[in-house]
């Protein structure tokens, strides 16, 4: 299959306080067009990081990121039109409605207003939200905050989806209706790109999983295989296996 | 880049800006509250007008000069209202420490003291100096008497053209000095506290790196902003003026065009300073810690509340660094001696260079930090 993305040679380097964190070490993969991919690893292996600069939020220290062809650090123009982000931190506006915000990421991203306006009946239905459209979000629960940020970040209709662990925090109500539309946004052709610490979670959806560790690639592969190289009977297992049973900072 | 997609998104930054300020009524109720209370409370309870002051004039010297002088002090004496804001006495023959007593049991608020040999040497063209005393207790009185004594003497060591600025100060109330001030103060700590809000806080909350992984520039958010600061602060700076000339009977002498002219290019650079200061601040809190820091010697030495040449030589340096004692002048200066622009092109000028730096320093640190 295509790859949509690919790393190469990896590096961010955060020069923190005199300090240098090196964030993501020499990483290389390829994510394929459609599939399903997920990155696990404990607190700090630097997921997060690599999401930056695949989104192009942040540039890399060293190595190379294309994105549906594109250079991540100088077609950067030509990425973030295509991609949709649910950041690992909250990133509503609390003083603005359900549909200002879903109107704001619309027009931001240049949606006509007439496809936005149909785009956001549709999803704030899907994800059960439209009695509660004209609310500020200030005041919806975590599981509403989460649903909106999922439907915000695909009103664009963008080809590929990253989740920074959509689902830490939820009910398991919340976690299946956000997975349910994992699967559906995959089968409509997007791929789908997310990070979790629920091991069930990678190992019931992806198609493949990158395991990290301190800003290194450990493994790459799909679930089952990942337990098989590993004699695990679990990706629990595999994740300790391979990253250890220290606690990170 | 598409110049018109970047404005549009400006424009949505800039309604957006606008929907959330709205709805903080807990910062907006005191946006418009706080230079009233400031204004009045400062302009009428701390007592700011000087009615009827006692003031004494020892004269020692019974030259042509010396008369003329004192005749001078007595026929520009200002008036609040129908009241003269001075009333004189002369006497001769009292040293200065008799004079200090006087003060000290509240007497007098001023004493001036005019040597035996003024006339002659001022004849002689020689340097004479001058004693005045005033109750400093009183700092409104006693800085409106020093100024109006100052005004006086410069005109009198060159020529005879003291006529005319006894006249300023004539129509001179402590709240109509005030006013053009705290609109200019009101502006400039209004305008660092929403791009706290628009900047720090946003960027707390994660908000301002979603929208930063949208397809907009940098530029646009800055312009989005920018727009919005410039529009809040003139509606807010002409609400503020036309309730104070309705309510308080504020003087509005000059051009709203030239206000709006200084407020816009002033606000251009309290958006910058506001920028570089949410930029490199972590949180919310340590931006308010930073811009107290900045706000209150803004406040206090740049000549709000009293005039700019009764402050201390130290704190003069200070406000010749902080851009709000430009823009007070401008401000009063159009507003209260209805002059035009001539008058106030050095303090554009100063105004704009300020702007172009902090909105330099702001967009590098907001580049760089955010
Ligand atoms: N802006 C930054 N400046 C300095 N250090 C940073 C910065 N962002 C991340 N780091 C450091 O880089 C490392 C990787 O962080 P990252 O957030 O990518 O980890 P993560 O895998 O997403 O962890 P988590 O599971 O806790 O979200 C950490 O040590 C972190 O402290
Ligand atoms: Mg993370």
């Amino acid at each position: 299959m295509e790859s949509i993305i690919e790393v190469r040679n990896l590096t961010k380097v955060f020069n923190s306080r005199g300090r240098k964190i090196t964030a993501v070490n020499d990483v290389s993969f390829d994510v394929s067009n459609g599939e399903i991919f997920s990155m696990i690893g404990p607190n700090g292996a630097g997921k997060s990081t690599a999401f930056a600069m695949m989104t192009t939020l942040i540039k890399p220290t060293s190595g190379s990121i294309k994105v549906a062809g594109f250079d991540a650090e100088n077609e950067d123009d030509r990425i973030r039109p295509i991609i949709g982000i649910v950041p690992q931190k909250l990133s509503l506006y609390p003083d603005l409605t359900a549909r200002e915000n879903l109107e704001l990421m619309g027009n931001l991203y240049d949606v006509p207003k007439k496809v936005m306006e149909e785009r956001i009946e549709y999803y704030l239905k899907l994800v059960n939200l439209e009695t509660h459209a004209d609310r500020f979000t200030g005041g919806f629960s975590g599981g509403m905050k989460q649903r909106l940020s999922v439907i915000s970040a695909v009103i664009h209709d963008p080809q590929i989806i990253f989740w920074d662990e959509p689902t830490t925090g939820l009910d398991p109500q919340t976690r299946q209706a956000i997975w349910k539309l994992g699967r559906k946004f995959n089968t409509e052709g997007k791929t789908l790109i997310f990070t979790t610490h629920y091991m069930d979670e990678a190992d019931k959806l992806c198609d493949r999983v990158a395991v990290m560790n301190a800003g290194k690639l450990m493994a790459l592969d799909t679930p089952e295989n990942l337990k098989k190289a590993s004699n695990s009977t679990s990706l629990e297992e595999v994740f300790i296996h391979l990253t250890g049973e220290e606690i990170r900072d | 880049m598409d110049l018109k997609k970047e404005i549009r998104k400006s424009w949505v930054i800039m309604i957006k800006e606008f929907r959330q300020i709205i709805r903080k009524k807990a910062f907006m109720i005191p946006m418009f509250m706080f230079p009233i209370v400031m204004i009045v409370f400062f302009g009428y309870g701390m007592g700011g007008t000087v009615k009827n002051a006692d003031v004494l004039i020892v004269n020692d010297d019974t030259g042509i000069a010396s008369s003329s002088l004192v005749q001078e002090i007595g026929s520009f004496i200002p008036k609040y209202g129908d009241d003269k804001m001075f009333s004189i006495t002369y006497t001769k023959d009292m040293g200065q420490s008799e004079a200090e007593r006087k003060i000290d049991s509240g007497l007098y608020k001023a004493i001036l003291i005019i040597p035996q040999d003024y006339s002659e040497r001022v004849a002689r063209n020689e340097s004479v100096t001058l004693t005045l005393l005033t109750d400093s207790s009183d700092t409104s009185s006693s800085s409106i008497i020093i100024n109006f004594m100052k005004q006086l003497f410069s005109g009198t060591s060159s020529s005879l053209v003291t006529l005319k600025i006894p006249d300023i100060y004539g129509k001179l109330q402590y709240i109509d000095f005030l006013t053009p001030a705290v609109i200019a103060l009101t502006v400039f700590m209004g305008t660092i506290q929403t791009m706290g809000y628009a900047i720090a806080g946003e960027r707390q909350d994660g908000t301002l790196v979603r929208i930063m992984m949208t397809p907009v520039s940098r530029g646009a958010i800055i312009l989005g902003k920018t727009l919005h600061q410039l529009v809040l602060q003139l509606a807010r700076a002409v609400v503020l003026i036309i309730g104070a000339i309705v309510i308080l009977g504020v003087t509005m002498n000059g051009s709203w065009l030239l206000v709006a002219l200084v407020l816009i290019i002033f606000t251009l650079s309290a958006v910058g300073l506001g920028m570089a200061i949410s930029a490199v601040s972590e949180d919310m809190t340590s931006f308010q810690a930073i811009s107290m820091l900045i706000a209150f010697p803004s406040m206090f030495a740049t000549g709000v509340f009293y005039p700019l040449s009764s402050v201390p030589d130290w704190m003069r340096w200070i406000a010749y660094m902080v851009p709000l004692s430009y823009a007070n002048d401008a401000m009063r200066t159009i507003m209260i001696k209805g002059l035009g622009l001539s008058f106030i092109a050095n303090d554009l000028i100063i105004l704009a260079l300020f702007a172009i730096f902090y909105f330099a320093l702001g967009v590098y640190l907001f580049r760089r930090e955010v």
